[in-house]
């Protein structure tokens, strides 16, 4: 029973693999093979075609090939990265100098010594 | 009206840095309690342009100050603070004491006889800060041709560390010159020398064998280190030139304090001469 779920999640696999163009021509043909004798499989792969298709609408593109995924450029994640890194280093910075190293207490002007006239 | 000004300038700056003039530290530390209580008292005088060290010291904390006072038009004068700080932050992982240090100054406008309050600690709210105050009064007073410095100083709780000097910086000092060769040394030539004046020819005879010198006191270049120059620690120190007649290039160059201690430049003659540096006598 274990064998055959697992052979039918590969499958349920190759149906979204085929759906985003990522199959070869022979994998496109032994999936065609399974689906002809799949009623559930055929049925799941319907199924996520409609939600593609939906997805596909609700983008405004109802015509889509395929639905992109929702993917992170190579510029936004160089972005997010350089952002992190500098709040880290600003966040350490005001640490350090709120917190960090001895002589802490009163500011250093504080800390000096004052003449007044009276 | 101008020219009435320019004078009173002249005539205030020439009373207050007249020969006669003399200026007076009045010093008093005091622990401010609910009953102030006066740790140490004392003064400094000297000449217009004499300053005075302050020097204090607790287990945490070193502070030490060259006050400084330049005349101004009327009744007021400029006090200039130099300090110089040294505070214990904390241990390393050693166990060794962390000290910071700072350097700063402070510049008050203050009348003759006005108090000035020095809060060496600072007024932060740390614990060590208001702990002393240092009360400061300048005096001046005419006092004919005495110009030499002069302290007095009486520290009531000895378990205090607090100490005030006078700070002069010398115009001219006595120089004991001594030519040494082996156990014999020459008859001491002692001479008055003033600073930056045009060299002197000095003839030292030692075994009947006359040398031929020449000399001239200048002032040393500026200290290297941050604390010597902010507090004036070589205040008292002075160059004496050693040359040949009509030879450009010296022999060398001796510097010391003015403190009676000889000090020596060996000679290409094979002599060697020992000079003494001290205070000159009084006029």
């Amino acid at each position: 029973m274990t064998g055959v779920d697992g052979t039918h999640e590969q499958w349920l696999a190759q149906i979204d693999a085929e759906l985003d163009g990522e199959l070869s021509l022979v994998e496109r043909a032994a999936l065609a093979k399974h689906l002809a004798t799949c009623s559930h499989c055929a049925g799941a792969r319907a199924s996520h075609l409609e939600v593609r298709v939906a997805l596909a609408r609700s983008a405004g593109n109802p015509h889509a090939f395929v639905v992109p995924r929702p993917a992170m450029r190579a510029g936004t994640l160089a972005l997010w990265v350089i952002v992190a890194l500098a709040t880290g280093l600003l966040g350490g910075w005001f640490a350090d100098r709120r917190w960090g190293g001895p002589g802490g207490g009163a500011t250093l002007e504080e800390s000096r010594g004052t003449v007044v006239v009276h | 009206m101008g020219l009435l000004s320019f004078t009173s300038i002249i005539l205030a700056l020439s009373a207050l840095q007249g020969p006669g003039t003399r200026l007076t530290y009045r010093v008093r530390v005091i622990e401010p309690a609910i009953a102030p209580r006066v740790l140490a008292s004392g003064a400094v005088s000297g000449p217009m342009d004499s300053d005075m060290r302050l020097t204090l010291r607790t287990d945490t904390a070193e502070v030490e100050a060259l006050f400084q006072v330049t005349p101004t038009v009327g009744d007021t004068v400029t006090l200039g603070a130099e300090f110089y700080t040294r505070r214990q932050v904390g241990r390393s992982r050693r166990g060794l004491p962390l000290w910071e240090e700072d350097t700063y100054q402070r510049v008050v406008r203050v009348a003759w006889s006005d108090t000035a309050r020095v809060y060496p600690f600072g007024v932060g709210p740390g614990p060590s800060a208001r702990a002393l105050r240092v009360e400061l009064i300048l005096e001046r007073e005419f006092a004919g041709g005495e110009a030499r410095a002069g302290e007095h100083f009486e520290l009531l709780d000895s378990t205090r560390d607090v100490r005030i000097e006078a700070v002069v910086r010398p115009r001219r000092a006595r120089i004991i010159l001594n030519l040494v060769r082996g156990d014999t040394v020459s008859g001491p030539r002692p001479m008055d020398l003033v600073l930056e004046e045009p060299p002197r020819v000095v003839q030292l005879v030692l075994k009947g064998r006359p040398t031929t010198l020449v000399v001239s006191l200048t002032r040393p270049d500026a200290a290297r280190s941050m604390r010597d120059r902010a507090l004036a620690l070589d205040a008292d120190i002075v160059c004496l030139r050693v040359s040949q007649p009509a030879v450009l290039q010296p022999f060398g160059t001796i510097c010391g304090h003015l403190n009676n201690v000889a000090r020596r430049l060996p000679l290409p003659t094979g002599d060697t001469l020992a000079a003494t540096f001290a205070w000159p006598g009084a006029r």
